[in-house]
């Protein structure tokens, strides 16, 4: 049930599901500043995941619920759907202290982002060159 | 217009702070609750604020509360940012004191819009404010002269007599009648009698220290009231105001008009058993005295009931002088 996501992916024209047209409206169409955000987001995933794994290591269910409402309005603000469902499934599932649902999200999330972070690397290629 | 941002993820404070920046604003971005407070609850505070509900520390929720207790100054508009959807969140925050709220991720024309709203009710408030502001004024002040209305000259006389017993100081309260005003009128119409009685009033209030009173009585008559003065010195000071007045003649659109006043003075220490009314009749009465004894002077009311000329009184309040 948790491996649909994937498959729906790859019907989507966009790997990982990023709706990079509705994120430049929201930016007015400026360059620099998607750039400015993408540097930003490489940073904060990478320590939201981090900070996550070692919640659930700890079984801080509270800590964990937290850290997915972060990455829920992250990613909702840079139009990333499908991720910011499944944080926001992360939320409510840890704030419920349900260990399994919890760790499947968790890992779905994080597949979803593995998906996305080759397309923010080849952005901020494109932005920089 | 400044704005102020609480969210605690860095990249949507980013993006709200540039959008909003683009769109004009300044902003002052923080990133939790207890910061927010404490810039919302400054004296130049901005007036639109767009809260996260929930931060770490104290959450948006909280902030609204805490803005709407503590702040009595001009009103903020809040606006909290929420993935929140359920109808008791939103009755929860609403509740809490927010005038609107956004569910994230936020869409940009509809932020904007959200935001003009609120501009629309702060100026809706600012004109209440003012429209509340320039009421009180006239409920208080007199619309000729702008000087205290009668009946808050009075009460505002009222009190520092209370007061002065209390502490054991004076009030001196004197009325002040323009002399033969009416022929003033007559002579040169009601447009000039009212610039004489607006200039009779400025030279009032300018002659008097700033913790003195003076208000508009009657219709040339005028009530001033000296707190804390020294009533040895107060017949000088009264001689002062008449001076004031019959010194120099009054510009006026028309001509120079020269006009004179006639003053009763009664000190709150010489009628320590009366009431503040039984006080400004002894004052009336005096006036009355100035009145027949040849206008453009000063008489002191008297315990006896008999009001005493200048010269004599001064010689007896050096005597009471400490």
């Amino acid at each position: 049930m948790r491996k649909q996501p994937m498959e729906a992916a790859v019907e989507q024209p966009r790997q990982g599901d990023w709706d990079l047209k509705e994120l430049m409206e929201r930016l007015g169409g400026d360059q620099e500043f998607l750039r400015e955000l993408l540097v930003m987001f490489r940073e904060d995933v990478r320590m939201n995941l981090e900070k996550s794994r070692k919640a659930m290591a700890e079984r801080d269910y509270e800590g964990l619920s937290r850290t997915a409402h972060t990455m829920k309005g992250m990613l909702g603000n840079l139009s990333m759907g499908a991720a910011a469902e499944t944080a926001a499934a992360l939320e409510k599932t840890s704030r419920e202290n349900q260990q399994d649902d919890s760790k499947e999200l968790l890992e779905k999330l994080v597949k979803e982002l593995d998906g996305i972070l080759p397309e923010v690397e080849a952005q901020l290629a494109e932005v920089k060159s | 217009m400044r704005i102020l941002i609480a969210e605690d993820d860095a990249i949507s404070r980013t993006l709200l702070q540039r959008t909003l920046q683009r769109a004009g604003y300044e902003v002052i971005a923080v990133e939790n609750g207890a910061k927010a407070i404490a810039e919302l609850v400054k004296h130049d505070a901005p007036r639109l604020a767009l809260l996260d509900w929930i931060m770490p520390g104290k959450d948006g929720v909280e902030v609204c509360r805490e803005v709407r207790r503590r702040k009595e100054q001009a009103y903020t508009y809040l606006i909290l940012l929420s993935s929140r959807e359920s109808k008791e969140d939103i009755v929860r925050g609403l509740e809490s004191g927010a005038d609107d709220y956004l569910t994230k991720p936020f869409d940009v024309d509809e932020l904007k819009a959200r935001l003009r709203t609120g501009h629309r009710i702060l100026e809706l408030e600012d004109h209440l404010v003012e429209a509340r502001e320039s009421m009180r004024f006239q409920a208080t002040h007199d619309l000729l002269t702008s000087l205290w209305n009668r009946g808050v000259i009075v009460e505002l006389m009222s009190h520092e007599i209370m007061r002065s017993r209390r502490e054991r100081s004076c009030t001196a309260v004197m009325m002040c009648d323009i002399d033969h005003f009416k022929s003033v009128n007559d002579q040169y119409g009601h447009a000039v009698g009212d610039e004489v009685l607006r200039e009779v009033a400025r030279r009032l209030h300018n002659s008097v220290r700033s913790y003195d009173m003076v208000g508009r009585y009657g219709g040339e008559e005028f009530l001033v009231a000296l707190n804390k003065c020294n009533p040895g010195s107060a017949v000088s000071r009264a001689e002062n105001l008449r001076e004031k007045i019959a010194g120099r003649p009054i510009q006026t659109t028309d001509k120079p008009v020269s006009v004179t006043i006639s003053i009763g003075l009664a000190l709150s220490t010489e009628f320590t058993e009366c009431t503040v009314e039984e006080i400004m009749h002894q004052a009336d009465m005096a006036l009355y005295a100035a009145k027949a004894a040849g206008r453009n002077c000063v008489r002191v009311a008297q315990p006896s009931g008999d009001s005493k000329p200048v010269e004599e009184q001064s010689k007896e309040t050096q005597v009471l002088a400490p």
